[in-house]
């Protein structure tokens, strides 16, 4: 039953982000499920840690300073706020130039080829646009990618709900094309 | 209407309600660690004050906001304004040095007064305290900008509206995703 009836989403199709959040959901569902693939976590788990040891650091600091006021705590909060300004740099290069917007990295198995599909979506401002960049990554460490650009209108109906069917098709002919095109070679 | 206030944040998977909690507690700490920069650079527990009192006017009026400095290889010197601590008093004061007595090793003592007071603040001062010493200063005043910290001063005032804001920008945050 729990797969009968997929859980209908339907959020606020003016506002962007929500828009562009609910289709990237749906497209990790057409990975994990339809595809069988194994979601990898690696990316995101980066960029958790990242997040969490600049949070310690602050709360680390906030602790050290109650504790010993401050003339006394100077040295720990130099080290700490120094430390917290370069955490949130080499953040900010982690989103820009390792994660670039990649939010489902699916790995694939079949048979002793193992692929790696990798999305990412952007869209622009006030545009209603959306972008979808597919990634493959055969075993051999070739690539092959695809780039889909339509409007949100095309995978959200009137009532702001995401067509999922769409979604899927949309999706397994890309992954059909990337895939047939690697046996032509 | 409630209901789908929240629908984001049920949407979301683990990892991602766990990032929302992180990136809130990230604004948060970067709004810290740029005070306890301040901090460090400046050499003052509290660089940025605000005047609560009319007491140094016509200098500072209510509602000004300070920039305090504390070297501590910079002497006192009378006519200077500086913020400081008494005992047993929770809020800070900014009074101009008035006296002051420096020994040759470097120990200060100092009366301070404000400009619109008709007495010195000996009255303020811890009982049976006369002097203020180095060890009482917060910083000394190196700026301001004009009544810039009302904001805070309603803020204080009126800590109902203070919390009711708070919470909401914390929950629009947590909630909202990106």
């Amino acid at each position: 039953m729990v797969n009968e009836t997929p859980e209908v989403v339907k959020i606020n199709k003016w506002d962007g982000a929500a828009a562009k959040n609910a289709i990237d959901d749906a497209i990790r569902e057409v990975f994990t499920g339809e595809l069988k693939c194994k979601e990898s976590f690696a990316l995101i788990d980066g960029r958790l840690f990242l997040c969490a040891l600049a949070v310690g650091v602050a709360l680390y600091a906030l602790l050290w300073d109650y504790l010993y006021p401050f003339p006394q705590s100077k040295l720990v909060l130099i080290i700490c706020v120094s430390s917290y300004f370069i955490l949130m740099s080499i953040l900010t290069l982690y989103t820009t130039f390792k994660e670039k917007g990649i939010f489902v990295v699916a790995k694939e198995k079949t048979g002793n080829n193992s692929r790696v599909w990798e999305a990412s979506s952007y869209v622009k401002k006030h545009d209603d646009k959306y972008s979808l960049v597919l990634v493959m990554r055969d075993a051999n460490g070739k690539t092959r990618e695809a780039t889909v650009n339509k409007s949100f209108a095309n995978y959200i109906d009137n009532n702001g709900t995401v067509v999922q069917s769409v979604i899927v098709n949309e999706i397994t002919k890309l992954y059909n094309s990337l895939s047939s095109e690697k046996k032509e070679k | 209407m409630l209901d789908s206030l929240f629908d984001d944040v049920k949407r979301m998977n683990k990892r991602q309600f766990i990032y929302q909690v992180l990136s809130f507690g990230m604004i948060v700490s970067s709004a810290l660690m740029i005070w306890k920069g301040l901090m460090v650079v400046t050499g003052s527990e509290s660089p940025i004050v605000v005047v609560l009192s009319g007491s140094m006017e016509p200098a500072f009026h209510r509602g000004d906001l300070l920039f305090l400095t504390n070297y501590p290889d910079e002497p006192v010197r009378v006519g200077e304004i500086v913020v400081f601590k008494v005992e047993g008093r929770d809020i800070p004061i900014v009074h101009r040095v008035l006296k002051l007595h420096e020994k040759n090793n470097g120990t200060v003592k100092f009366l301070t007064k404000g400009d619109n007071n008709s007495v010195d603040d000996r009255g303020l001062y811890a009982q049976g305290q006369l002097w203020l010493t180095k060890k009482d200063v917060v910083g000394r005043t190196r700026g301001f900008l004009p009544y810039v910290g009302m904001v805070t001063i309603y803020m204080n005032e009126y800590p109902k509206f203070k919390f009711a804001v708070l919470a909401c920008l914390a929950i629009y945050v947590l909630v909202h995703r990106e």
